[in-house]
């Protein structure tokens, strides 16, 4: 085995809460943005808890009108701007460099900034609460209803501004990262999956992110300088918004899957003991689906009337394609390989089995008429959270459980991770399969209450319950980890016998990150130390 | 023995098949429509045709793709420390499993623009024409004398108007069995106009012109509401549809133009 070695920087010590709040090292960094966006995510679950009370019932008063619609608003507003965008960037942070063999960031302290742009912004997204309301127009925020909206949604407007800058930096600092930090001998065709689709999601971030900023401040104007870009009445168009919203807005929806299919990627080539099955194939597939993520942002508006149906029908269909070749590679992975079912795995086939469900019904929305029916009815609201919750939440907790032992050097206990999972799997699909129904019997999303004669409280009650049952499932989580402090830092650099560069330091990883790098001949350096090249 | 246990797991697979099919029927009811309410326009009957279709393809691809999940998950657990055979990959799989999804995605396509050049077909020149106004928080219906479809003409000329708010949800009336074109306007923000038994919907653009044609094939009384937030009160901008005979309309209108001060006479 032969190694090369890497010259130790030297840093000076710091009180610890001050290293912290001063740190420029993509670990702390990492860490810090995964506890700030697990945060949020609570928020932004405890938000939708109160969505849930409210229509579990018909004709409830739990909360009024006006709060409801701030509630879901922000419920989502959390979730995508303050939860999964930003927890990808999480993720990468801590793991990008290590897995391709880097000492940190090609730029750490605009890795900082992004971070620490992140938790002013959220708070000012929440501080319409106490400003007369916050955000309460969907987080889609259409005009011209966003035009006369209260100040919470300028603070909501300046926030995801704020939140598109440190994403933008943020994905320019990853591609730079990837492009030029990588190890010897680790060609682009040898980067981790992971990697792969940090870098594809980056390039998005890029291109689409300065486009919804566009957006935002215009609506700004519009409402705030006398603007009327979004106003028919002074010689704007209201279906400009949508244009360049969704423009953002779909390939965001990308932003928000692909990192989690990458962890994925990941962790079945682990746990099955195989490589993953056509990885160059997985790599154009992730570029397939971004490059026509750009093409069928359209298909959010076919009942407005005013866009080419046929073409974004057709490019919505299309785009099924290679999500299904990732779909295809990775039982291929599974097939005949020696599958162990520990927590990552768990949440890993349960990404597998939920975003299936979430690739197909997507796929009603591109068969324009039967799109008339469901579109804006809980079939959509079932599709979204197939995608986001089935998908990438499952991916997330995949991610934690995987990486908690590199990142934090403790174990977590696999039987409070089986209960986790087991309650989450249950209650995620009591949640949100019987929207499918409730959309096509007609029940429209975003409505504050519905009246007893639609006959749509026993499904809304099933799924209410479902939504209480993901909450309780946090509870084993928090245990497991609070336990998992109370533990002594055991772990050994790689507990799962992985593939990939991250388990070749010590967990946690030293400041500098390595102290040596092995030779990288393949996308599985540490497989092929194990097993010897011809293992390979 | 093992052959009597092999027979008692039939029995029990048997007996579970039994009692899924049975639940099955017991809420097929609500399943007539593969899900969706009952299509009462000619343009919903071919939409749900369109979702049946999508909907058995969705299925088939569901079941198949699950089903070997599960199976992997079966099969190929751990059995020992031997390595698996460690396979890359395999071009002229890849081909078949992305030409096979092409495949799909190409005939779905066909069929649904078929579809939707079908249901977005012009009103005819004799078409009954409603104009429906959303506003925040209900809606208005406006009738013109002079559009009202094949039946006899009314000796007036004029509009009369239906106007509902959150409170009074208002109900309109069409004729069976003939075209109606839906002209959608709005002045304050967008609405979108729902009826869930149409299979339909078309959002309301202020500063646009969004129409649609549907023809009835039953009578009945459905309800339909606003699907695009529009405010404060968007849950309860409800109304109400009444599909009757053409005789029976004409007495409504008659009777909406003896009782309304809105008509205007020109």
């Amino acid at each position: 085995m032969t190694s090369i070695a890497i010259p130790r920087p030297a840093y000076a010590e710091r009180p610890r809460v001050l290293d912290w709040l001063m740190t420029v090292d993509h670990k702390k960094l990492g860490i810090l943005y995964l506890y700030t966006t697990l945060f949020f995510f609570a928020v932004g679950g405890i938000l939708a808890l109160l969505v849930r009370a409210q229509l579990a019932v018909a004709d409830n008063t739990f909360v009024n009108n006006d709060a409801y619609n701030q509630i879901f608003t922000m419920h989502a507003s959390a979730m995508l701007f303050l939860f999964i965008i930003p927890v990808w960037a999480g993720f990468g942070n801590y793991i990008v460099p290590l897995q391709i063999g880097a000492a940190d960031m090609a730029f750490p302290r605009i890795n900082a900034l992004s971070f620490w742009l992140i938790p002013p912004a959220g708070l000012l997204m929440f501080s319409g609460f106490l400003f007369g309301g916050a955000a309460d127009v969907g987080w889609t925020a259409y005009s011209p209803l966003a035009r006369s909206s209260g100040v919470g949604l300028d603070l909501w407007i300046i926030s995801v501004i704020i939140l598109g800058v440190s994403s933008t930096i943020g994905a320019a600092n990853f591609m730079v990262t990837m492009f030029r930090m990588r190890a010897p001998g680790m060609t682009m065709f040898r980067m981790p999956i992971f990697c792969w689709t940090m870098l594809v999601t980056a390039v998005l971030q890029l291109l689409a992110t300065p486009v919804l900023a566009s957006a935002l401040a215009m609506l700004y104007i519009d409402r705030n300088f006398g603007g009327s870009f979004f106003d028919p009445n002074g010689g704007g168009n209201a279906i400009l918004w949508q244009n360049i919203f969704w423009f953002y807005s779909h390939p965001a929806v990308y932003i928000m899957i692909l990192p989690g299919m990458g962890i994925i990627s990941e962790v079945l080539p682990v746990f099955a003991r195989k490589p993953l099955f056509g990885y160059k194939a997985f790599v154009f597939a992730t570029m397939g689906i971004g490059g026509l993520g750009f093409s069928v942002w359209a298909h959010h508006m076919f009942t407005t009337g005013a866009v080419l149906k046929p073409w974004f029908g057709f490019m919505t269909f299309m785009i099924g394609v290679p999500t299904g070749v990732k779909m295809f590679n990775w039982l291929g992975t599974l097939w005949r390989g020696s599958i162990t079912f520990e927590a990552p795995m768990l949440f890993a086939l349960g990404f597998l089995s939920m975003f299936l469900i979430g690739g197909i019904n997507g796929t009603f929305s591109a068969a324009v008429p039967v799109d008339f029916a469901i579109h804006d009815t809980y079939f959509v609201v079932a599709h979204i959270h197939y995608v986001l919750f089935g998908g990438a939440v499952f991916a997330v907790f995949a991610g934690l459980y995987y990486w908690f032992p590199k990142i934090w050097g403790r174990r977590l206990d696999e039987r409070l991770a089986r209960i986790h999972f087991a309650l989450q799997f249950i209650g995620f699909n009591l949640a949100f399969f019987p929207m499918h129904l409730l959309g096509l019997d007609g029940m429209p999303r975003r409505i504050a209450t519905y009246s007893e004669s639609s006959g749509w409280e026993t499904l809304n009650l099933i799924s209410t319950i479902g939504a209480f049952l993901i909450g309780v499932a946090m509870i084993p989580f928090i245990i497991n980890v609070v336990m998992a402090f109370l533990r002594p830092k055991d772990q050994p650099n790689d507990p799962w016998e992985a593939n990939t560069l991250e388990w070749w330091t010590t967990s946690p990883p030293p400041v500098h990150n390595f102290d040596s790098l092995p030779e990288v001949h393949s996308e599985r350096p540490l497989w092929d130390l194990r097993h010897g090249k011809a293992a390979h | 023995m093992p052959s009597t246990g092999k027979v008692r797991v039939i029995r029990r697979v048997h007996l579970l098949i039994s009692a899924a099919l049975l639940a099955l029927a017991s809420i097929s009811p609500a399943f007539a429509g593969w899900g969706m309410p009952e299509p009462i326009t000619d343009q919903a009957k071919r939409i749900q045709d369109l979702w049946v279709f999508t909907l058995i393809i969705a299925l088939a691809v569901f079941f198949a793709v699950e089903g070997a999940l599960v199976y992997a998950i079966i099969r190929y657990r751990k059995r020992g420390d031997g390595l698996p055979k460690q396979t890359h990959g395999s071009t002229a799989l890849e081909v078949v499993w992305t030409a096979i999804p092409v495949l799909i995605v190409i005939t779905l396509f066909s069929y649904s623009f078929i579809v939707l050049r079908d249901v977005e077909k012009e009103a005819p020149a004799d078409a009954l024409s409603i104009e429906v106004n959303g506003f925040q928080f209900s809606w208005e219906f406006t009738y013109d004398l002079a559009r009202l479809g094949r039946g006899e003409a009314p000796a007036k000329d004029g509009t009369f108007s239906i106007i509902g708010t959150a409170a009074q949800e208002p109900t309109f009336v069409i004729p069976v069995g003939e075209p109606v074109e839906f002209r959608l306007k709005s002045n304050d923000v967008i609405h979108s106009f729902y009826v869930p038994n149409f299979h339909y919907k078309l959002d309301v653009v202020p500063g646009r012109d969004n129409r649609f044609v549907i023809t009835a094939n039953q009578t009945g009384e459905f309800t339909g509401q606003c699907a695009e937030l529009c405010g404060i009160n968007h849950a309860l901008m409800r109304f109400h549809l009444r599909v009757v005979e053409r005789a029976e309309f004409d007495r409504w209108v008659a009777e909406q133009v003896a009782s309304k001060a809105t008509v205007r006479q020109p």
